[in-house]
């Protein structure tokens, strides 16, 4: 007991003189106008493009060495985990940025980056980009270069008008028919599952009952034995029956329905030889429309490479292949869904999506989070 | 015992050495301590206190309790038979399935993680054996409806993964004292009265006599199934230990004005980890030293010989254990060529190497095994290559104090170095993170970044093989070597260095292992950096959406690889031991 005692004193030792001499530094935010100032590079130049991403399917070695060839740039990867990823390290170099161009961030996450002045504008030409991928942002920090649609899958086995009918409302979902059939992955940790949530709080500002919130429909969702996983992996390999999960190890299959893209049927068609019994609902507002963004660093050290490589991203070599390669559908005009193997017909469009705004995001999401989290316990 | 004068006294480089590793253990963590203070202005002991107000800690506290106390029970309940059995009879190949009963609790935690799921596909063994995680048939689904218990799968495999990985700690403690029970005891308590009846022989004989051993064991066990993160991870993905939380907010903490609430949720719930932790390894200690008191040591061979060959029962049940442990190893390799498709609603699994082509191409994003491979044998290189040094001086320094009669003061820096044993690996990745990292951003583009916890990781292991092997050497060498016209340099290798090749090659063989392997420190840290390492690369590929039904195979093969990395560098240790073991040295 006296080591523990004294290990536990001397952390408290440690600790305590720090914590007054040591404060966090502040950061930069945009002005009321919206407005940043440009920040010198955190880094000499060096001729290395380096791009700050998550583990994105589409750059292959040969993607990223056809760009080395065409414009001499070396390119270096530093990879995070995911689109949050991408965000944290940014806020933490804010001030002596190492990457030149991040990708990825989607527009749950793009107004964040952008109050807090961590991108700057680019060259790119958006003149080739459809206008749904620029609905959400159409400024001149961010480019969009894929897309989908955020909604809930469902098994047409189990959800088949006898077991369980296909719900016309989102209050269905809170009925006992479906009590333990649903999977959701938390906000907290999951794109997907933050652009859900995101989607319901329009979805039930636009219903007819003005008495509850999306809150109170998800406290109803957690009463009714919901489950909840910090991921989109879990949810739909582990619980989703629908999904190709029956063949992942470890999979449970209690959920008739889960939350996913509104096109990952179609992704399930195209890997399965054209067959698929996942199927999306596609009730207006409980969908969103995500984009994901290339933004060049504010305090970069190679903005000519930057924009460089957001024009090669936007090619059509590079761009119209996103639905194979990253399972996301292309920013172009006229991109489509491939038709081999059943992907398009399976790739459902939502016939109104949420519409909610990045402004309001940025500053409701943090509320949002605490409400939700109080909401299912 | 009199000292040479010139190893009589701690040189200064090495009471650096002692404050380096001191600073090392706890500077990391008390700057992300700090650090979260600072950014939610609320105190590590405040925020202590408002931990029972998060239900996601507190179910993941209940979790971890309850997953650690099944996992500590149903180990020590197959261990106790097994070291019995493995200590007491003459078995042939004896240090081979030593080995082998040590070789999960060497296993990194990712290829142990992923070879359990390949036995629990339906193509892999245990399924076969009718322990169907869906509940929908077997032994699984038997429980499921005999207690009411809706999803016990997940949480049943996670005990197995743990038995299978903490089994090795009972052999380590029990069996020696097996083996070395002076036979006369057992013998003179057959003779009296109480000694007739079983019952009577275990209350009265076996449990004093395994009790502390067993209860060091059954300590460590719970402190490692409570730490759990890899296996929790992918075994039991719907629940969180209090660790599996910590690296899942982790990454997120510290950071100013940016989600404050998981920064504070991260501080209360590290604070109670540590808390836990010191008082698990103080219970351990504590056992540690009552299981050192009890015996009298008697000739291992003289006693097996006595016992003779094991019965049939015994052999069936330590060989069946042994090609039981030897599972999830064989099915990682199996599943790297195996491909389940789909054809219409059915599914196929046939043979494969597309996995092994795409691990060893880098497929799409990944970077390519070898990349990956020499990622890790550098980061792992460089840790020895700092540990192996700081080690070696912070124990000298040590058994030089013990030496001195300073028992005391080397008892208490003792403690203080081995301070990163208290903090499991994703407490150290939140060191790296919020303690270094958010002060710090400059780091994230040092690329040996990952050695650092490495280097707190292994040096408290390096420390406990160098204090002992230092102690053992004859001061009659240095006495000799004083005598000879040497330089300082030359009298160091004559008096201590020449004895200590085999220890340093033992500690740098583990230290390369445990680096190649370590997971939960490295998988905070590449959250938010760049710093792809083979464990992590396993873990990133089994992570992706497995619409295409190459991930799997693909993930298998780099664990596979990383499996026969670790395993070459063990054999190293093993040769070591067994050399010295020849050599008496």
């Amino acid at each position: 007991m006296i080591v523990m005692r004294t290990l536990v004193m001397l952390l408290i030792l440690l600790v305590t003189p720090l914590s007054g001499c040591l404060e966090p530094l502040e950061p930069i935010t945009a002005d009321a106008d919206g407005d940043c100032e440009l920040l010198k590079p955190g880094r000499d130049s060096d001729g290395v493009l380096r791009l700050l991403t998550y583990d994105i399917a589409a750059f292959s070695e040969n993607m990223l060495g056809e760009f080395t060839k065409q414009t001499g740039y070396e390119i270096e990867l530093i990879r995070t985990n995911d689109a949050g990823g991408i965000l944290e390290q940014l806020l933490q170099t804010q001030q002596a940025q190492q990457a030149d161009l991040a990708i990825g961030l989607d527009n749950t996450y793009l107004q964040t980056a952008l109050n807090f002045c961590l991108l700057q504008p680019h060259n790119a030409n958006l003149s080739g980009i459809a206008v749904e991928a620029l609905l959400p942002y159409d400024g001149p920090l961010a480019v969009p270069f894929d897309q989908g649609d955020v909604c809930l899958n469902y098994d047409e086995t189990r959800v088949d008008g006898t077991n369980l009918t296909v719900p016309t409302s989102l209050w269905n979902l809170t009925e006992p028919a479906w009590a333990g059939q649903v999977a959701f992955p938390s906000p907290v940790t999951s794109s997907p599952g933050r652009a859900f949530m995101s989607a319901t709080v329009d979805y039930f500002e636009h219903d007819e009952d003005e008495a509850t919130d999306t809150f109170d429909w998800w406290q109803a969702m957690a009463d009714n034995d919901a489950i909840f996983t910090s991921g989109w992996t879990e949810a739909y390999e582990i619980h989703y029956s629908g999904g190709y999960g029956e063949w992942v190890e470890g999979h449970l299959g209690d959920a008739a329905m889960t939350v996913s893209y509104c096109h990952s049927p179609g992704v399930e068609a195209f890997y399965g030889g054209n067959w698929t019994k996942s199927t999306s609902l596609t009730l207006p507002r409980a969908s969103f429309h995500q984009v994901e963004y290339a933004g060049v660093i504010n305090g970069a050290a190679e903005v000519t490479a930057a924009n460089a490589f957001l024009e090669y991203l936007l090619s059509d070599s590079v761009n119209r292949n996103m639905p194979e390669n990253n399972l996301m559908k292309s920013v172009l005009i006229g991109a489509t869904w491939p038709e081999t193997d059943g992907y398009a017909h399976h790739a459902d469009v939502p016939s109104l999506n949420a519409d909610i705004s990045n402004e309001r995001m940025a500053d409701e999401m943090e509320a949002w989070i605490v409400n939700w989290s109080e909401a299912i316990q | 015992m009199n000292l040479n004068p010139r190893l009589a006294k701690v040189p200064l480089s090495h009471w650096l050495a002692v404050a380096v590793v001191i600073a090392l253990g706890l500077l990391p963590i008390s700057l992300a301590l700090v650090r979260l203070w600072a950014v939610t202005g609320i105190s590590p002991v405040s925020a202590l206190a408002m931990v029972r107000d998060q239900p996601v800690a507190m179910e993941a506290l209940r979790f971890s309790l309850l997953e650690a106390l099944a996992s500590t029970l149903l180990t020590v309940a197959l261990g106790i038979p097994l070291a019995w059995a493995f200590g007491r009879y003459r078995w042939k190949r004896l240090q081979l399935k030593r080995a082998l009963l040590f070789l999960p609790f060497v296993t990194p935690p990712i290829v142990a993680a992923v070879g359990f799921l390949a036995l629990f596909s339906p193509d892999g063994l245990i399924h076969r054996l009718g322990f169907d995680l869906h509940a929908e048939s077997g032994f699984i689904h038997v429980l499921s409806e005999r207690t009411g218990w809706e999803e016990p799968g997940h949480f049943v495999a996670l005990v197995v993964a743990h038995v299978w990985f903490n089994l090795s700690l009972m052999i380590r403690f029990v069996e020696p004292v097996v083996a070395q029970l002076d036979p006369a005891w057992e013998e003179q308590l057959a003779l009296l009265p109480a000694g007739h009846a079983l019952r009577n022989r275990l209350r009265h004989f076996w449990m004093p006599v395994l009790g502390p051993a067993t209860l060091v064991a059954a300590t460590y066990t719970f402190f490692f199934s409570f730490t759990s993160f890899a296996l929790v991870k992918w075994l039991a993905p719907s629940a969180n230990t209090m660790e599996s939380l910590l690296g899942e907010m982790g990454g997120t903490a510290g950071i100013a004005g940016y989600r404050v609430e998981t920064s504070l949720a991260v501080l209360g719930i590290a604070t109670l980890q540590m808390l836990l932790m010191l008082v698990m390894l103080v219970l351990a200690g504590r056992f540690e030293r009552q299981h050192s008191q009890v015996l009298s040591m008697h000739h291992e061979r003289a006693n097996r010989s006595r016992h003779g060959p094991p019965s049939r029962r015994w052999a069936l049940f330590v060989n069946g254990t042994i090609v039981l442990l030897l599972a999830p190893l064989v099915s990682v390799v199996i599943a790297s060529f195996r491909v389940t498709t789909r054809s219409g609603s059915g599914f196929t699994s046939s043979w494969t190497l597309e996995g092994w082509k795409r691990a060893w191409s880098g497929d799409l994003s990944t970077v390519p095994v070898m990349e990956a491979l020499t990622n890790s044998l550098t980061y792992a290189g460089l840790a020895v290559l700092v540990a192996l040094p700081l080690g070696y001086a912070v124990a000298s320094c040590l058994a030089t104090l013990r030496l001195q009669g300073r028992k005391r003061l080397a008892g208490f820096l003792d403690s203080l170095c081995m301070l990163p044993l208290s903090m499991s690996a994703v407490m150290v990745g939140l060191g790296m993170v919020a303690g270094i990292l958010r002060w710090f951003p400059g780091m994230f583009t040092f690329p040996y970044l990952p050695v650092l916890p490495h280097v707190m990781l292994v040096l408290p292991f390096v420390i406990r093989l160098m204090v002992p092997a230092i102690e053992r050497i004859d001061p009659m060498f240095a006495e000799q070597a004083s005598l000879l016209p040497l330089s300082s340099v030359a009298f160091w290798w004559h008096a201590r260095g020449s004895f200590l090749l085999v220890p340093a090659t033992m500690a740098a063989s583990l230290c390369l292992a445990f680096s190649m392997g370590e997971f939960g420190a490295t998988f905070l840290v590449v959250r938010v950096g760049s710093w792809d390492s083979l464990s992590i690369l396993v873990d990133q590929v089994a992570s992706r959406p497995k619409f295409d039904p190459y991930v799997f195979p693909t993930a298998m093969a780099l664990a596979t690889i990383l499996m026969a990395s670790t395993l070459l560098v063990l054999s190293i240790n093993e040769r070591a031991r067994a050399w010295r073991k020849r050599h008496d040295v």
